[in-house]
């Protein structure tokens, strides 16, 4: 299965042909599988097309040129609505394009619509969007996983080539886990949040979503970079592609969570065994380890992220996004009003507990110590990860049916149980395939030291050669 | 009765060039109505506040002035309220007790009261920086009646020092005396200028031995500061002294009928969920340091000890140092031959009042001339070349009229010219001048008209003329005398 990057260095990648292929299956499946909320108009990507295939045949192809991108639903674009899968903002389209945008469209590439998501990216299977459900293309009565559903499923039945999620506790690697997708959650400062729509800002990253670990890499290569407009972007060590190549496992050192494994499905415990395993017998030195911190993650996480979602939110106050349809008699009252009827139930219940763990009285108990207690999941974090990378599923379970988790908020919080702990801790977190079953895919999470995105990338490309699970999708 | 007063002044940073968080302009008042924005002070999502440098080197500059221990770093915080003018519905300030860092606290600060040549001391209890909201206009009452609110978002994110001091002022009118030279203060170190519009804004707390404390909200102007707080002076006295209670409340000033009035809505606890502002890194201070130094170089303090040692009468030194441009007009025009009292007082009382007479904005730089004109000024006085009168009677309301002419040009006959004309008068008309001599007043009168006219259309200052008739008459009666 040769990869979106191969096909660009070998100069095989026909923009026109590859198009056309992927509009006639999103003709076949978008329907059933709802990953998009906008598709841009057919003509309109027809011709960035054939200007894209004109500029290859002319010998000057830039990085993405005529790559089909598909961009998460709350990220910027000026040119389609932005809504970040809610009610709230049906009928936003921004004045401006986030800096990743700016960098898509800089690299040539082709941005073919905005995906599906949980509202404000706040949902851990997609099933939170105003806009309906998106369902698996590995088995379509399965969720994708979220917030980043739309982008996991864009790529598993190849709609598009590569596509950008946003990760504040999971978002990104959970889909790629459903989907059997390779998605990065960046280094916290590695790539601009400007144009984000923010659901809890000290937590979230941007990142590529692809096929393939190398294809993820070449995305990354693209929107990461320091930004002077983000006051929390930082000037990183970037990424060389040519220098990417399958770690040597006699110099790799594995770090395996013992409370993960132990909290997950005996079916992926099954898979991501066997990988360690071969790992461990191609050289690999692999340690099951204790992260003493492991049970405090969801509860600091949920608290920080619902403090900081309440204060993002309370913008929205029907005085500019409520498409002027509801009309009350005062100011208050139309904003007590567009808050109830256009945010949905999930979003109205993080909004009020964020408001509860800030409130007066609560703040030091609450809010206060689960800042205190994310140093503390940090601290060890990062002397873990200082020559270890760390190993563990992406998800305890496979991929849930659509409306098996949506009523009962733990055990939907529970799915985030393996990947909000990069969060909390500012590092990077790869999520790659290591099997497709009948119950759906299954993923595996690496996780390493602040800017250790190459080491995770090269460890990723080994573990693609033990899996061979390169460039697989669904439908 | 004696009083305790304590005050809120926020002071927009109308030089830091840009707002605190975007790059849209630090005064708003020459746009259209809603031009002056960007994403990031329409608050639209995912727009990111990165602070700006100047701002935060001004509100360092302040918190010098104010002797604070300058912290390592600041940290934003968010102030949450819904808002129609507050686009994020909430406000980017710093609160120390929600895990902020202000720009300073625990300061103090003397201010001069000119009624009395004192410098009174101010404890600073805080200095924040934060960002202004934008303008709502309720055009069918309040905001609890009205069916639309109109905002005008040109003002939302303007650099706001919120300057809170302890209860430390003794009168209305030290009050007035300290918003004043506070504001000046920051003028010194470029930070505002505090006569555009709603620049600064002022609330207010008051109590009376035996009462309670009393907030005045959003007072526009530092006469109204005294008039307010007065007026609130005068009603608790009156209260307690019949035997009622000052009951602890928040009042309103209104500025057209002169009195407080209680606020209609009582104020319920508020709820601010402080927290941190995750898109904000501390701003370290280190770094700024220096550069806040520069500012504070010339402080109207400074100015004001360094012109009253050089003799300068208190109420000259201080008409100059009001007026930023004055100042810096003096340092520049005094060198080491001139004379600094007549320097001063040329400036600061006669130029500034020829100015006024006219009408015309004292602070304005370009209603005053080069200070090598004063410099000549008062050199034309100290060699003799003019006497004084002519150049504060003739001189000096004709340059204010147009500060950049020729000075040549606008000079009086030398007095050399006028002395050998007033000869020749005297000579001309002895009979004047002996009845001058033997006492007769009036003939002075028609001695001086005389010289006008031989002088022609020449300006000259009949004053002038008058002191010299008298010099040369009065030693011509000296001489007579010696002779008889
Ligand atoms: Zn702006």
């Amino acid at each position: 299965m040769t990869t979106i990057y191969q096909q660009l260095q070998t100069g095989d990648y026909d923009p026109v042909e590859a198009f056309e292929k992927a509009w006639e299956r999103i003709t076949r499946h978008e329907k059933t599988v709802n990953a998009f909320i906008t598709i841009d108009d057919y003509n309109k990507l027809r011709v960035k097309a054939e200007e894209a295939s004109k500029r290859i045949r002319s010998g000057e192809p830039r990085l993405l040129e005529g790559v089909l991108v598909a961009v998460k639903d709350n990220i910027s674009t000026s040119w389609l609505p932005t809504t970040a899968g809610s009610r709230m903002l049906s009928c936003y389209q921004p004045p401006y394009n986030a800096y990743v945008v700016e960098r898509l469209l800089e690299a040539g590439a082709i941005i073919v619509g905005k995906t599906n998501m949980d509202e404000f990216a706040m949902g851990s299977t997609g099933e939170f969007s105003a806009f309906g459900p998106t369902r698996n293309p590995w088995d379509l009565e399965r969720v994708p996983g979220g917030s980043s559903s739309g982008s996991g499923a864009a790529l598993a039945y190849r709609a598009v080539d590569l596509a950008l999620g946003s990760d504040t506790g999971g978002s990104i690697r959970l889909p790629g886990a459903y989907t059997a997708t390779v998605g990065l959650k960046p280094t916290y400062g590695a790539v601009s949040r400007r144009g984000l729509i923010p659901y809890a800002n000290s937590l979230e990253q941007i990142g590529p979503m692809a096929r393939s670990v190398i294809d993820t890499a070449l995305l990354y290569k693209v929107i990461s970079g320091y930004d002077p407009l983000d006051a929390t972007s930082i000037k990183g060590p970037g990424i060389e592609l040519e220098r990417l190549q399958p770690a040597d496992p006699s110099k790799l050192k594995i770090c395996v969570i013992k409370e993960v494994l132990e909290a997950s499905q005996k079916q992926v415990v099954a898979a991501f065994t066997r990988v360690i395993e071969k790992l461990e017998a191609n050289g690999a030195d692999v340690n099951y380890v204790s992260l003493k911190s492991q049970r405090y993650v969801l509860p600091t996480y949920y608290i920080i992220a619902m403090a900081e979602a309440a204060s993002n939110l309370a913008r929205y106050d029907g005085g500019i996004y409520n498409c002027g349809s509801l009309k009350m008699p005062t100011w208050e009252e139309q904003n007590i009003r567009v808050r109830s009827m256009l945010f949905g139930r999930e979003v109205k219940r993080r909004i009020a507990m964020g408001v509860f763990v800030l409130s007066e009285g609560y703040r030091d108990e609450y809010y206060v110590l689960a800042t205190r207690v994310r140093r503390m999941v940090r601290d060890e974090v990062l002397g873990l990860t200082r020559d270890c990378i760390i190993a563990s599923p992406t998800s305890p379970v496979q991929p849930p049916r659509l409306g098996e988790r949506i009523s009962d908020p733990l055990s939907l919080y529970a799915l985030d149980l393996a990947t909000v702990t990069a969060n909390l801790a500012g590092v990077p977190a790869l999520q790659l395939p290591i099997a497709t079953t009948s119950e759906g895919p299954v993923g595996i999470q690496l996780m390493a030291r602040p800017w250790g995105e190459e080491d995770l990338f090269n460890t990723g490309l080994l573990i693609e050669e033990i899996t061979g699970l390169r460039g697989v999708y669904a439908l | 009765m004696k009083m305790k007063i304590g005050l809120e002044v926020h002071v927009q940073l109308t030089r830091a060039g840009t707002k605190l968080f975007c790059g849209c302009d630090s005064d708003y008042r020459v746009y259209a109505t809603n031009e002056n924005v960007c994403p990031v002070c329409l608050g639209l999502p995912g727009a990111l506040p990165v602070p700006s440098k100047k701002a935060v080197i001004l509100a360092l500059a302040a918190a010098m002035i104010f002797n604070c221990r300058i912290p390592d770093a600041i940290v934003f915080t968010r102030k949450h309220y819904f808002y129609p003018d507050l686009p994020k519905n909430y406000q980017i300030t710093q609160y120390e007790k929600a895990g902020g860092a202000p720009v300073c606290l625990g300061g103090e600060f003397e201010y001069l009261d000119p009624d009395t040549w004192e410098w009174r001391k101010v404890r600073i209890r805080r200095l924040n920086l934060e960002e202004d909201p934008g303008r709502s206009v309720y055009p069918e009452g309040s905001i609890v009646t009205s069916r639309h609110v109109l905002v005008d978002y040109n003002r939302s994110g303007v650099p706001l020092l919120e300057i809170v001091t302890e209860p430390d002022i003794p009168s209305p009118r030290a009050a007035r005396a300290f918003v004043e030279y506070l504001l000046l203060s920051l003028e010194y170190i470029g930070a505002v200028n505090p006569r555009l519009e709603g620049a600064f804004r002022v609330d207010a707390n008051i109590s009376l031995e035996g009462g309670e404390r009393v907030e005045i909200k959003n007072i526009g102007s530092t006469y109204e500061v005294e008039k307010a707080l007065l007026y609130e002076y005068k009603r608790q006295k009156l209260l307690l002294e019949n035997g009622g209670q000052v009951k602890r409340e928040t009042r309103h000033w209104d500025a057209v009928r002169r009195v407080t009035k209680p606020l209609r809505h009582k104020e319920e606890e508020e709820e601010y969920l402080y927290m941190p502002d995750p898109d904000l890194p501390p701003v370290l201070t280190r770094p700024l340091i220096s550069e806040a130094k520069e500012r504070l170089v010339t402080l109207p303090r400074h100015v004001f000890e360094w012109m009253t040692s050089k003799g300068v009468s208190r109420e000259v030194a201080w008409s100059i140092v009001q007026v930023q441009h004055a100042a810096q007009l003096y340092k520049e025009a005094l060198t080491s031959g001139t004379d600094p009292r007549l320097l001063a007082r040329f400036i600061g009382v006669d130029y500034k009042g020829a100015l006024k007479d006219l009408q015309k904005d004292v602070h304005d730089p370009g209603n005053w001339p080069e200070p090598a004109v004063f410099r000549k000024l008062v050199e034309y006085v100290q060699t003799g070349a003019y006497p004084l009168e002519a150049i504060t009677g003739i001189v000096i309301p004709k340059l204010a009229v147009n500060p950049q002419v020729n000075l040549e040009s606008i000079l009086p006959e030398k007095a050399s010219n006028v002395e050998e004309v007033i000869r020749i008068v005297i000579k001309e008309n002895r009979k004047a001048v002996n009845d001058y001599l033997s006492g007769r007043r009036k003939a002075l009168d028609y001695l001086v008209g005389q010289v006008i006219r031989k002088v022609g259309k020449k300006a000259i200052d009949p004053r002038t003329v008058r002191e010299l008739l008298i010099k040369i008459l009065t030693g011509e009666r000296e001489r007579r005398e010696r002779n008889s």
